[in-house]
């Protein structure tokens, strides 16, 4: 494997969608944000935690933990004792276990929680999780994680990923020997991701454990402010953004014939792309604090981020999952037959991509306007969604503008 | 389909206006019925680690059949991604791959040890 290409691993990417996808897009987005604007409920709706029906289920945690405990046993086989060439750990890393924790989470709730190995850990605490630590060591994980995917020099090759699995699993050992598993909970930062996702499904997952069936809306409402939260999001949504920029022929050129070398340079875009994202949605809600006159708003807007960051994921990851999942059912079943490169048509990935960042900004506008005149002077709700508004247009349309010019 | 029939006919590769593979006979293919099943030609060269044209991005219509001529001042091996095509570049001779663009989606070609990408193929 060589691994120039975005996502680690892949043989293929999207081609760029036609214009007019992107226009329909762009419409759609903007017609629903300032219909929102004038249309929607005047008192918040959603109730959070408190909402949707209990559901008599008891999901057996024990079992499907020693299951992954085996799977990522395989894995680490594969990378330690499998061939160079047509290695099937860095599927099962990137295509498997990254994005297919998204549909996962978005079916079935906070499912690498369920499933999360370390979970099978003793919940002895020698000392609490200081509360300011927060997301913070989450939004870190998955920083590292993604430039691993996406920047370093060799993604798919088996030092980096046993390299990976060692700080991951070191972090993960660690955090929870001394804080139990309170770690887990907001310092995993796949938890913490398929958390953040899992917040869409309709069956959603009350702090104390309790199933229910939910408006994802309640669910997406559930989420805690906390520490490194916003951090955790701007990664998710500004790495997916570098992903879809990285292709393009003038930031490949810029890689390859620049002074800082392709790894400095790509480490650069991707922080910037990041750091991007972040500015704007501190300035945007700062704005709106100023006029809807309430303060310290930004970790209690994040989670009208998530749905838009999902919708990201999913845009630059359909094919992916789709292409490559059949190479990892190949290669570890060993399956006759060859991948279908063409098992989607062009014209359903780009109408996928569209559906997937239209929807996340409907759904992200509907979150913030409930969360806007719950929290700001009822006067000034209106006016003070503007900005945030603004906000999901810019990061809308910048989705679409990549996925039509790179 | 608006959107395709624009792209088609301006038929620049997004972001690459300035990066038009010269090589590429896309311009005939575009323009006379004939040259539809003709060879879309690339070529590209590598002199100490760059790659002239700059990497770009060349649109190659689904099905079309295409030359890639690559030269390498130092030994090397070239890779089709996808369709894995593969050939080894001896230093300084002009090395030609052959293959039938029969799928779509965006394509890297690539050296294997100095880990350039000569260009991209969009196949569409």
């Amino acid at each position: 494997m060589t691994g120039v290409l975005a996502h680690g691993v892949g043989s293929r990417s999207d081609l760029p969608i036609p214009l007019f996808y992107a226009y329909a897009g762009a419409f759609a987005a903007l017609v629903v944000s300032f219909l929102a604007l004038g249309l929607l409920w005047a008192d918040s709706r959603f109730r959070g935690e408190s909402a949707g029906r209990v559901l008599p289920v008891r999901p057996p945690a024990k079992v499907l933990r020693i299951i992954t405990a085996v799977l990522g046993a395989y894995t680490l086989g594969w990378l330690i004792l499998g061939p160079e060439e047509g290695n099937a750990a860095p599927y099962l890393v990137y295509v498997v276990f990254w994005v297919g924790l998204v549909p996962a989470s978005l079916l079935f709730g906070p499912v690498w929680r369920l499933l999360n190995p370390f979970r099978l850990l003793p919940d002895r605490p020698r000392r609490p999780l200081p509360p300011r630590l927060g997301h913070w060591p989450a939004a870190a994980g998955l920083l590292v994680f993604t430039w691993m995917e996406l920047v370093s020099p060799e993604p798919a090759a088996g030092v980096t990923l046993l390299l990976f699995a060692l700080l991951y699993g070191g972090a993960q050992l660690t955090g929870t020997l001394v804080y139990g598993h309170a770690w887990l909970e907001r310092g995993d930062p796949f938890e913490v991701y398929s958390t953040l996702a899992g917040h869409l499904a309709p069956l959603g997952r009350r702090a104390d454990g309790t199933v229910v069936l939910r408006n994802p809306f309640d669910g997406l409402d559930a989420i805690q402010p906390a520490p490194g939260l916003v951090a955790t999001v701007c990664v998710l949504l500004g790495s997916t953004g570098y992903d879809g920029f990285s292709g393009a022929p003038v930031w490949v050129d810029a890689l390859q014939s620049g002074p800082l070398g392709r790894t400095g340079l790509g480490t650069i875009g991707l922080v910037t792309a990041i750091g991007v994202v972040l500015l704007l949605y501190v300035a945007c809600i700062g704005l709106a604090g100023l006029i809807g006159g309430a303060r310290d708003l930004a970790p209690r807007f994040a989670h009208s981020l998530v749905p838009i960051a999902v919708g990201y994921l999913i845009a630059h990851y359909f094919s992916l999952l789709v292409i490559e999942g059949q190479r990892v059912a190949i290669m570890t079943l060993r399956l006759p037959g060859e991948v279908d490169q063409e098992i989607v048509s062009p014209a359903t990935i780009a109408t996928v991509q569209v559906g997937a960042i239209v929807l996340g900004h409907v759904a992200g506008v509907v979150a913030a306007h409930d969360r806007s005149v719950r929290l700001l002077a009822p006067a000034r709700a209106v006016a003070g969604q503007i900005p945030l508004f603004m906000l999901m247009i810019c990061y809308t349309l910048g989705g679409l503008t990549l996925l039509f010019a790179a | 389909m608006l959107g395709c029939a624009w792209v088609v006919l301006v038929g620049c590769g997004p972001l690459s206006t300035t990066h038009h593979n010269p090589g590429s006979s896309h311009e005939v293919a575009t323009t006379s019925p004939t040259a539809v099943s003709g060879e879309v030609r690339v070529a590209i060269t590598i002199a100490r680690g760059e790659v002239s044209p700059p990497s770009g991005w060349v649109e190659i219509k689904k099905g079309a059949a295409v030359a890639l001529t690559v030269t390498s001042d130092v030994a090397d091996e070239v890779h089709v991604h996808g369709y894995d095509v593969e050939a080894d570049l001896p230093a300084g001779q002009a090395t030609t791959l052959r293959f039938t663009a029969d799928q779509s989606g965006v394509f890297e070609v690539e050296t294997h040890e100095n880990k350039l990408v000569l260009t991209q193929l969009a196949v569409k």
